[in-house]
């Protein structure tokens, strides 16, 4: 060990699952919980206030409302469910979208740069939501059996090998897909997040704490590909909110669809 | 309930969730990997859960292909 070695500021400690363990603000309640009520709150109050005024010209805010709602309207719930069931879960389906999509561009907005959704929990719950939405109308258009019937038995398989297929596909399309639906949401958020204040707080060492002077100009790469990284996961985020509602949307379509 | 709009509405396209595929396979691989492991734990074999895991990974892809070739 040289001089300068021990002279060296303390080791860096990079990022870790423990950096989304946030601590309790209030009585139990910490952040990613009031993001939720927030993200509530503000995707509410924008519709709310752009279907205030239902002119027949629309203003700039009623604008943005009625193509905000005709997006996953007519390019989720319609394309995919289909002309004949598709209004029944359009208000669930929108306000799915909307909720996901402010919960995690919080991840990027400054001072709460946290992506509610980085918490599985929360994705898991979602995923509970939409679970129970689906086989709920399965089961109201093919009652219990027929549903179980219409999940279990894919068409194009006959013989004995239905017997060993059965079970493999109820458990695939009834046990698997919220955990595939959740973690897929959790999984995209947690990386970017971690990835994120990697990049940051590495190019912070690097710049500030680390007295190697080649070290300085890496920590300016460093924040520069933070940046690059932010606007990758802007898409991300758009991205995961629009599959996570277009799969319920799948789902629903799915258990409604009529014998094979 | 007809929503009458400027266009005529497509039919619901006959596209399926993607990951359905992984659903399959994860649950063949689970559930004939279980009972080989069960089969394994009664018979006090040590052979029947790779095999049990294997001929899951198999079911589970013989159900994909047969969904998509349905399709």
């Amino acid at each position: 060990m040289t001089i300068a070695g021990l002279v060296r500021a303390e080791e860096f400690t990079p990022p870790g699952p423990g950096d989304f363990e946030l601590p309790a603000l209030f009585g139990g309640v910490d952040k990613p919980m009031l993001q939720l009520v927030l993200a509530a709150l503000l995707v509410v109050g924008f519709f709310w206030v752009a279907s205030r005024r239902g002119e027949l010209v629309p203003g700039k805010l009623q604008f943005a409302g009625e193509q905000a709602y005709t997006f996953v309207r007519n390019g989720i719930a319609r394309d995919i469910i289909g002309s004949r069931d598709f209004m029944m879960f359009v208000p669930y389906l929108v306000a799915l979208f909307f909720f996901i999509l402010v919960n995690n561009f919080f991840g990027l907005v400054p001072l709460i740069q946290f992506p509610s959704f980085s918490r599985a929990s929360f994705a898991y719950g979602l995923a509970a939501l939409t679970w129970v939405l689906y086989n709920g109308v399965g089961i109201r258009r093919h009652g219990l059996l027929g549903y179980l019937k219409h999940q279990s038995v894919p068409a194009g398989v006959s013989g004995p090998i239905l017997a060993l297929i059965i079970p493999l596909e109820f458990i695939s399309n009834i046990l698997v897909r919220p955990f595939t639906l959740a973690l897929r949401l959790f999984a995209n958020m947690f990386a970017g997040h971690l990835l994120l204040i990697l990049f940051t707080l590495g190019g912070e060492y690097l710049l500030l704490t680390s007295d190697v002077a080649f070290y300085k100009p890496v920590g300016v790469v460093a924040f520069l590909l933070a940046i690059a990284i932010s606007f990758l996961e802007l898409l991300v985020q758009f991205l995961q909110a629009y599959v996570f509602t277009l799969l319920t949307a799948m789902y629903v379509s799915g258990a409604l669809a009529e014998e094979h | 309930m007809s929503q009458s709009g400027p266009f005529t509405e497509p039919p619901a396209s006959r596209s399926q969730d993607p990951w359905v595929a992984f659903g399959r396979l994860v649950a063949g691989v689970g559930i004939y990997g279980l009972c080989g492991w069960l089969l394994d734990r009664w018979l006090g074999t040590s052979f029947l859960l790779p095999v049990g895991i294997v001929a899951g990974a198999v079911l589970g892809l013989y159900l994909v292909f047969v969904s998509v070739r349905e399709r």
